[in-house]
């Protein structure tokens, strides 16, 4: 067990601060790639160039990204024993890695083409599944990072 | 204020059939509080590019007048879906929540935020503004204060009232033996 991780178990209002800010940081994550996904469906900010929505608003994603990812791991490290039985935690992380993954091919993909759909409310199809894959995968990380507190496999 | 003379309301509430069943079910119980997390999540992050496009920071050459209709019934949305899962989630932890203070502090914040929402936020995002200027820029800080609070009270009714789901007794000495 690291230094950070002891420190952890053994104050109560640590790791309080640290789960809320965790959740603040998913929040943040979830909140701001909603409007995103929301744009390339089409359901939201039609009027913004999609190149001006992703600009503007990934930072702050990145930003709770960052806040999530660091938390994340410290509080995991806490109790790291009592999460490696939970089905809960395990799919959070796999669906994760998912968006992860989603928002990396649409960056190396369809999005390097923006320019040419930029302006336009119905663009590329491709595009338009990658709003709607990355908008289920965060209903699903926040779903299932509820779960882990109420599901089989934690604190046993 | 004493909150004494809401108990027979939150008797009735705890004691509905829905209350009854969610409390009964692991599954419904984390079903609400997901909801109720979208929900937030929808709010804070529409209300979050709101609010900087107020302070300068929003999206380029477009006015916050702009994406603040846009986003407008997103907002609204995501404040209708807390405000039904929230009163879900009451009846099913009613005694909680009536003995936490941070239930009713998260209630008088909530109150303020939507009434400061619906009034000064939404004329001011309205009026063409000129982000940067002072007051445009207080009432951006304003909201994001009012909701951050919102939702940092929500989380404290979590983590300080377990041991109250836990034992009942006193609160429910207190309905049934005035």
């Amino acid at each position: 067990m690291t230094p950070a991780a002891s420190a952890m178990r053994n104050s109560l209002w640590l790791f309080d601060i640290t789960e809320t800010t965790h959740t603040l940081g998913i929040i943040l994550v979830a909140g701001t790639i909603m409007l995103v996904d929301l744009r390339l469906l089409g359901m939201g900010l039609r009027q913004e160039p999609v190149s001006h929505v992703v600009s503007r608003i990934v930072p702050w994603t990145l930003s709770g990204f960052a806040l999530m990812f660091f938390t994340g791991g410290w509080l995991f490290s806490a109790e790291a024993s009592k999460l490696y039985h939970s089905p809960a935690f395990r799919i959070k992380l796999a669906l994760l890695s998912l968006a992860g993954l989603n928002a990396l091919i649409f960056h190396l993909t369809v999005y390097r083409s923006a320019p040419e759909w930029d302006e336009r409310i119905a663009i590329p199809a491709q595009a338009r599944v990658a709003g709607l894959i990355s908008l289920v995968l965060w209903i699903g990380i926040i779903a299932a990072g509820r779960s882990i507190a109420y599901g089989p496999g934690y604190d046993q | 204020m004493s909150r004494a003379p809401l108990i027979p309301l939150f008797s009735w509430l705890g004691h509905t059939a829905i209350g009854q069943t969610i409390r009964s079910s692991a599954l419904l119980i984390a079903l609400t509080q997901i909801i109720h997390l979208l929900g937030l999540t929808m709010l804070f992050g529409t209300i979050l590019m709101v609010d900087m496009a107020l302070l300068g920071f929003g999206i380029r050459r477009h006015p916050a007048s702009q994406i603040a209709a846009e986003l407008a019934p997103w907002t609204i949305g995501g404040l209708v879906v807390m405000l039904i899962s929230g009163p879900l989630i009451l009846s099913s932890e009613t005694l909680k929540c009536y003995e936490s203070s941070f239930f009713w502090i998260k209630m008088a914040i909530l109150l303020i935020a939507v009434v400061f929402y619906f009034t000064v936020h939404r004329r001011t995002a309205r009026s063409e503004p000129q982000s940067g200027r002072f007051r445009i820029r207080l009432v951006a800080c304003i909201s994001l204060g009012l909701w951050l609070a919102v939702a940092l009270a929500g989380k404290m009714i979590g983590i300080y009232g377990d041991d109250l789901r836990v034992d009942p007794a006193p609160f429910q000495a207190r309905l049934y033996h005035r």
